[in-house]
């Protein structure tokens, strides 16, 4: 399979994935008007990923300000997430925010609530 | 030709502290460009990041359900009307309104689930929020403005404020304001 290279624009994130190294990557801000055109490749490449291979799974997440869609389309990241998980498969998430602004940091403890595997908040002084 | 009066224009915006006052069609890279300029001018003002992103977010939600709204009922031209104004408030926080035209009975549901949130406290709106992000896509497309709109409630300070304005042809005008 190959990787994943999505670049960012001044409302979507730039998102990286390497099959080899199992790792999904997120920057930036998300606010298009229809979060799945965008998504959609992602969630099937996770999708993939989780099914084709044993590997290590690990979302590295930059965002910072997310439109209730694109929310909404992380959610179903996540929900693979939890799937694998429950299934014995090693995931985790890394979310890094700017201490700066706290409200990114909410926004990743609400997802987090919701999810049973590794997710960790990351504070970054600025 | 009836002459404008900037000046009165000019007067009125001073007044009420509007820093952004939109009305027309609105396109997606509109939005994009009116949203730089609001958060170029929150960050003149010196408003926390975390506040900052709130207002920005409220506006997004606003503009992008109205241009759902106006796509799924097929309104012309791919752009739909909207008419958009934020504002300086008391004590340092800021106003987001938005306007368009809607189907009378749309704009009444909108309204009553306005109404609806406006009952709810943070706690509760935290619950309508995480049950709405859990429902099937396709019950919240084709509702519209449904986890939108109570995001915009839960940024907001106080309850949001929603009027109709009958158009007499079957349409009314839909006025949205949200203080964060």
């Amino acid at each position: 399979m190959s990787n994943l290279s999505i670049p960012g624009s001044q409302s979507t994130p730039t998102i990286e994935a390497g099959w080899d190294s199992g790792v999904l990557s997120m920057h930036g801000d998300s606010y298009p008007e229809n979060s799945f055109e965008l998504f959609g490749k992602v969630i099937r490449w996770v999708e993939q990923f989780l099914s084709a291979t044993t590997l290590p799974f690990r979302l590295e997440l930059h965002l910072l300000y997310l439109n209730t869609s694109s929310i909404k389309a992380l959610m179903d990241i996540l929900d693979l997430l939890e799937d694998a998980h429950h299934a014995g498969r090693e995931v985790s998430v890394n979310w890094y925010y700017d201490q700066g602004n706290e409200r990114v940091a909410q926004v990743a403890e609400e997802f987090k609530e919701d999810f049973s595997f590794a997710f960790s908040i990351i504070g970054k002084a600025r | 030709m009836e002459s404008f009066d900037l000046f009165a224009m000019r007067e009125a915006c001073n007044r009420q502290k509007i820093m952004i006052c939109f009305n027309g069609p609105i396109s997606k890279s509109l939005i994009e460009e009116i949203g730089t300029a609001l958060r170029n001018y929150l960050q003149t003002d010196q408003v926390t990041p975390s506040e900052a992103m709130d207002v920005f977010s409220v506006y997004i939600e606003m503009t992008q359900n109205i241009r759902h709204y106006a796509a799924q009922k097929g309104y012309t031209d791919q752009n739909a009307d909207a008419t958009v104004v934020i504002a300086r408030a008391a004590d340092g926080r800021h106003v987001v309104c938005a306007g368009n035209v809607a189907e009378q009975e749309d704009g009444e549901s909108l309204l009553q689930r306005v109404e609806a949130l406006a009952s709810l406290d943070k706690v509760q709106l935290k619950a309508a929020y995480k049950e709405q992000l859990r429902k099937p896509r396709d019950s919240t497309a084709a509702s519209g403005a449904g986890l939108g709109l109570i995001d915009i409630a839960r940024k907001a300070s106080t309850p949001l404020l929603i009027s109709l304005r009958q158009l007499g042809d079957g349409r009314a005008f839909i006025s949205l304001q949200a203080v964060i």
